[in-house]
């Protein structure tokens, strides 16, 4: 019925996982739905009191679930309701989006900006990027397989063995 | 008097007052150490220092003191090794005072994967090293009935390479001449050359590693940082975050956990993947996280005991974040 | 469980892009949903029974409503599943409307976001748990603290509506900076005369304790049950048989003493009442400069004393007082001004600050009302008052507006006029701020009736000339530079939070600026709320204002003492966080990041020890969740798993429907 994650065909939606805290950010969409501010389909939100609540291993979760991009919103620096929880999330969001590179995991996929519950129009905005965004970088890859010698793995080892490779588990010892 | 002799003489002093003492002793070959555990006097002349003391003792720590009777632990430790109880200070995650360090200077431990690796490639078998000598710049080991010589730095653990703490720090006792620090690498030359990838590269690399881990979680309790042991999110139901399906991506959420729990904790000790009975480079993640965690709030982890971990504390400006526009 | 699932139409709102009865067909299929159906205003009467109808009929344990946003209906729905027996935190809301059918025209897709939606809210409703408030006693006692005009405003307030009040004032006299001022702007009338009846009234307020001398020393606790241990400073004086009769101060032989309520225009004696409106009257003994306790000779004042009062041995007094709220009420004190070495503060005398001008002008002050240089006594001809010292400076690290010094600076010229009619006033200005009833009329009347001359630009330097001092600054205006020869110089010196303000902050437990500040809830909405509940603040002590701002403030903060006293139990919202002891290794790190101090260390049987929130002052924000490594601290209604199978909803592949 709906569209399936990480299939790409003309039109498909993407996986997009939003987590939004209750008091600025989450209002901020509510405003965008009220003015009528047109976006794209793609985001799924996830309603939390506070981005300090967010815990980066929920994105990290998501995106080895099968999300294409995770946004992150909170309310912006100094407002937040709860006085420092986006100070905390500013600091182990932007911890989560340096280290991502190394996963192979492409940073862009995942964003954290603030929006208050005014700024609709500011909503609007964020998401058609963020969507547009992940739609350039289409589907993400998935970590596929089970563990150890699984199919997939013997086919590989296979394949090297064929080439003259060795056992593949020990290819990366002089490291 | 020997760094050694140093050590086996403050211990002796300290030890009536101690349950006990952690240190080395010759393993179960000439290439191996061991951890000691030293409670009488007769055992401190078992006590070794070279360069194959690796493992950092500190990892005991929450353990034994956490145990039912208070006991007061002794625990001599290398640069890195004292990294780590700073940190744990730091977290209050053990009783300070309870704890006794005697440190020494540190000019680089073996790697025991590197060395056997280049043994092999010279045509040996691991399994006839029968002796080792630490000469300087130089290793020797008997093989075969010869010797081979390497260079130290192609076969020491690669953290001793970018050390920049080879002195124990903020210890009670401190044992022989502080080495001086001289760190070869600014940065790990493993990840210096995995950044070289693309994306798609490290994805493919991460995919084909994290597919072997067996989930035996040695890293984890090798971790001197990894204070949870029976309450580790990733084995438990409440919260439920790691499902126990084998897969590799469960394998590598596993993983994630670890390096986002050590974010501005890790000591880089890298005993985690000297653990890793199947040689996953895991190391790649936690220094990477420890890179960023230097960069972003110029946070040294386990450097001061005075110093707020940096997720434990904010800025309303932050120096190095920048607010990204939109 | 058993879930039901209600689709709503919201006439057309949702049903022009929602195919809602699709919807409630695919949530059919969902785990644990038993019932589900759309319906066309589910907030409506009839739609609210049909919920409640469902909920007998069906048996079911929770519910899903899928139609405007929660910010909106929640405790609507809330309600309907009370009504229905169900507790009010088996509801979940998917907001299909705000998000969903107003945001995108193309109905497949939006129906199948609708899909998901509900699927979310499913999934986090199978976990949730039946969550009830505590209720707790009130205590109806406020602590105010500082006693400046907004302190004693809002214990006036307090307790004209017959709360007790306990008043804590470090100096030996509440008053304030306003006890200083000589008149007030914009009226010009004479500030003692308006202030001395309310610290009258203070001093006099049967339910009104005032503890002048005073600090808090600790405060533990929470809102409706604080403990707040005092310390009363030793003033040498046994205040409960001194009558003020200030005989002590007329023969105190060491007339040095530094004056702290004149601003150090002049001096006074070691032991000493500060003015003679004093509340409490009572004299105190300045013990850095009694010769008595510095030298153990003189006692002289013992002697003289007709009550016999005075005790050398006093030593400070720790009181404890339970309360239900606390006002603070610290004021501000001003910019250390000596950094301007170019003005040459602190060096050249006859270069002061506004509040020690306003002690030189004020007829009960030590000059007795006549304006002298303090270099030689002559009176000025000329005075060149200089604004923003210390304010709206970036390279002193002020940067922001002191808000009241314009007002107070042509206040003081228009003054000078009146004092010495022969004489000429500048002012150096960068822009006139003067928002305010009246205000603006006032400086245009300095400018236009008193011939105040105001002079635009920043002073470059002030330095002596022969008797005279020369202040060289810009005209911006005229584009020139000036110099003026001046008789006296006035700073109007920047404010900033009064001296131990942040320590008194880490204390409450409420957050401060940089400046010291203390912060409000929210800047427009909770302008004197605090995030700490049951903390408000007035006066200066959140931010430079001027007089009538501040009593302003101090009434607004009762009205919130009053409002949270109105009832007698509080009700503690359930969605807080809470320790699963079993898993807490006690490292309180959670404690580290939770802004309101929710949560207390305990020990548990063998002595362990062990986190625990309270749940009265945890504000649900989850921070210290996220903080714990071991998951052993979680935020009800928002638990891990709660959120995880959320994002499992979303994102595993065996989800197709
Ligand atoms: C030169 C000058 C002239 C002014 N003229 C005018 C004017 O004409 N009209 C006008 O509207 N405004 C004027 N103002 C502003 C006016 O002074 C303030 O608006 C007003 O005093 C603020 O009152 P407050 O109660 O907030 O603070 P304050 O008057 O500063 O009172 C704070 C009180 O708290 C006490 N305190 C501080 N810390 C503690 C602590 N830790 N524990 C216990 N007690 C503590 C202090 O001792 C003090 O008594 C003038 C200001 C200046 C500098
Ligand atoms: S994660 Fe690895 S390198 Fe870091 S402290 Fe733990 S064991 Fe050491
Ligand atoms: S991975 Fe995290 S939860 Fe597990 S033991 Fe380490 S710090 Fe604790
Ligand atoms: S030690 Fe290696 S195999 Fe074991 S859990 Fe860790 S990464 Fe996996
Ligand atoms: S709840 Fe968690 S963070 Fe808090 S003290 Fe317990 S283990 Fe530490
Ligand atoms: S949820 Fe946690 S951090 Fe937030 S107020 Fe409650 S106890 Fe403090």
């Amino acid at each position: 019925m709906s569209a399936r994650t990480g299939v790409l065909t003309e039109g498909r939606e993407l996986r997009i996982v939003g987590f939004l805290c209750n008091w600025c950010s989450y209002g901020g969409a509510d405003t965008a739905g009220v003015a009528r501010f047109e976006q794209p389909t793609d985001l799924r939100i996830i309603r939390v009191p506070c981005s300090g609540r967010i815990d980066p291993l929920f994105i990290m979760r998501a995106l080895v679930s099968g999300a294409d991009g995770v946004l992150v919103s909170g309310c912006h620096p100094r407002d937040c309701h709860y006085a420092e929880g986006n100070y905390y999330a500013r600091r182990r969001l932007e911890l989560l989006k340096q280290f991502l590179p190394i996963t192979g995991i492409d940073p862009q996929r995942f964003e954290y900006t603030w929006v208050s519950a005014s700024e609709g129009a500011r909503w609007q905005d964020v998401v058609t990027k963020f969507t547009n965004r992940i739609h350039d970088l289409g589907p993400a890859p998935r970590m596929q397989g089970g563990s150890g010698y699984d199919e997939l793995c013997l086919k590989q080892i296979e394949e090297g063995v064929k080439q003259g490779a060795a056992c593949p588990c020990h290819k990366e010892r002089a490291l | 008097m020997s760094t050694l002799e140093q050590l086996k003489e403050q211990i002796r002093k300290a030890l009536p007052d101690l349950d006990v003492v952690i240190g080395w002793e010759q393993g179960y070959d000439a290439m191996h150490a061991t951890p000691l555990f030293i409670r009488e006097e007769a055992d401190i002349d078992r006590l070794i220092w070279s360069p194959l003391c690796v493992h950092s003792l500190g990892t005991y720590l929450t353990g034994l003191t956490k145990s039912s009777k208070v006991q007061k632990v002794g625990l001599v430790v290398k640069g890195c090794d004292s990294r780590a109880i700073v940190q744990l200070t730091q977290e209050r995650m053990i009783p300070r005072e309870n704890v006794t360090l005697f440190g020494v200077g540190c000019s680089g431990c073996l790697s025991h994967a590197r060395l056997e690796y280049k043994v092999e490639q010279g045509g040996h078998y691991v399994e006839d090293m029968h002796a080792i000598t630490f000469n300087g710049d130089k290793v020797e080991v008997a093989v075969d009935g010869g010797v081979e010589s390497f260079d130290f730095d192609t076969v020491c653990l690669e953290k001793c390479l970018t050390c920049r703490f080879p002195n124990a720090i903020a210890t009670e006792h401190f044992a022989g001449e502080e080495v001086p620090v001289a760190p070869k690498r600014e940065k790990a030359p493993s990840l210096e050359a995995f950044e070289k990838l693309p994306l798609d590269e490290r994805f493919a690399f991460w995919q084909d590693q994290m597919r072997r881990c067996v989930r035996c979680y040695a890293c984890r309790n090798t971790c001197p940082m990894c204070v949870c042991r029976d309450h580790c999110i990733s084995t438990s139901r409440n919260p439920h975050w790691v499902s126990q399906e084998a897969s590799t991506a469960e394998n590598f959420m596993f993983q994630m956990i670890h390096t986002m729990h050590l974010a501005g904790r890790c000591i880089e000790c890298g005993e985690c993947q000297r653990a890793c009975p199947v040689d996953l480079p895991i190391m790649l993640f936690r220094r990477t996280m420890v890179h960023a965690v230097k960069d972003t709030f110029n946070y040294v982890s386990g450097a001061d005991p005075e110093a707020t971990p940096p997720l434990l504390t904010f800025k309303a400006e932050e120096d190095n974040i920048n607010e990204r526009g939109w | 469980m058993r879930i039901g699932v209600f689709v709503c139409h919201c006439g057309s709102n949702i049903a022009a892009t929602v195919d809602c009865p699709s919807v409630a067909e695919a949530a059919k299929l969902f785990p644990d949903v038993v019932f589900a159906t759309d319906t066309m205003y589910a907030c409506s009467e009839p739609g609210q029974d049909g919920i409640i109808q469902a909920i007998k009929e069906h048996r079911l344990d929770g519910c899903v409503v899928a139609s405007c946003s929660p910010r909106m209906h929640e405790p609507t729905f809330r309600r309907a599943l009370e009504r229905a027996g169900l507790n009010r935190y088996m509801l979940e809301m998917a907001n299909i409307r705000e998000h969903v059918s107003w945001i995108g025209k193309n109905k497949e897709l939006n129906t199948g976001k609708a899909t998901e939606l509900v699927r979310i809210a499913a999934e986090k409703l199978r976990l949730n748990t039946p969550l009830f408030a505590n209720q707790f006693d009130v205590t109806k006692r406020v602590l105010v603290i500082g006693g400046g005009v907004a302190g004693i405003q809002a214990a006036l307030d307090c307790a004209d509506a017959g709360i007790q009040v306990i008043m804590v004032e470090r100096e030996t006299s509440i008053g304030g900076k306003m006890a200083k001022l000589d008149k007030t702007f914009p009226t010009v009338d004479c500030s003692s005369c308006i202030l001395g009846p309310k610290m009258v009234d203070v001093a006099q307020h049967p339910n009104i304790t005032l503890y002048a001398a005073s600090e808090v020393e600790e405060i533990s606790g929470y809102v409706g049950n604080f403990d707040v241990k005092v310390r009363r400073k030793a003033t040498y004086v046994n205040w409960a048989s001194c009558t003020g009769c200030g005989l002590c101060m007329e023969k105190c032989p060491s007339k040095k003493s530094h004056d702290a309520f004149n601003e150090g225009v002049a001096t006074t004696t070691a032991i000493n009442i500060p003015f003679p409106q004093a509340i409490p009257k009572k004299a105190a003994i300045n013990p850095e400069f009694c010769m008595k306790l510095q030298k153990g000779k003189c006692g002289v004042c013992a002697k003289v004393c007709p009550t016999k009062c005075i005790d050398f041995e006093q030593q400070d007094t720790i009181v404890s007082e339970k309360v239900g709220a606390i006002v603070a009420a610290t004021g501000y004190d001003l910019f250390d001004w000596t950094v301007y070495g170019q003005y040459g503060a602190g060096r050249y005398p006859d270069v002061v600050t506004s509040l020690q001008y306003e002690r030189m002008m004020n007829a009960s002050g030590p000059t007795s009302g006549h304006i002298q240089r303090p270099s030689d006594g002559r009176e000025p001809k000329r005075v060149v008052f200089i604004q923003c010292v210390g304010s709206r400076d970036k390279s002193v690290n002020r940067p922001y507006c002191s808000g009241f010094c314009c007002m107070y600076t042509a206040k003081q010229a228009v003054l000078t006029k009146d004092h010495i009619p022969d004489s000429d006033s500048y002012v150096f200005y960068m822009d006139i701020r003067s928002p305010g009833k009246g205000y603006d009329e006032f400086t245009r009347r300095a400018q236009e009736q008193y011939g105040v001359q105001y002079v635009r630009g920043r002073v470059s330097m002030v330095y002596p000339k022969g008797d005279v001092l020369v202040v060289r600054g810009a005209d911006t205006l005229a584009g020139t530079q000036v110099e003026v020869e001046a008789d006296l110089v006035v700073l109007a010196v920047g404010v900033e939070a009064s001296k131990g303000a942040a320590h008194l902050a880490e204390k409450l437990r409420i957050s401060y600026d940089q400046y010291g500040f203390f912060m409000e809830s929210h800047p427009k909405l909770k302008p004197v709320e605090t995030n700490t509940a049951g903390v408000y603040l007035a006066g200066c002590s959140q931010g430079p204002k001027d007089i009538p701002t501040s009593v302003g403030q101090g009434s607004a903060a009762a009205a919130k003492v009053l409002t949270l006293f109105a009832k007698d139990k509080l009700e503690s919202d359930p969605q807080v966080s809470s320790v699963n002891q079993n898993r807490c290794v006690g490292c309180l790190k959670c404690t580290m990041t939770c802004p309101f101090g929710a949560i207390k260390d305990v020990k548990d049987r063998a002595g362990n020890t062990k986190a625990e929130v309270i749940e009265t002052v945890c504000q649900g924000c989850g921070i210290c969740t996220v903080t714990c490594p071991h998951g052993a601290i979680q935020l009800q209604h928002f638990t891990d798993n709660q959120i995880l199978a959320e994002v499992n909803a979303l994102c595993q592949p065996e989800l197709e429907f």
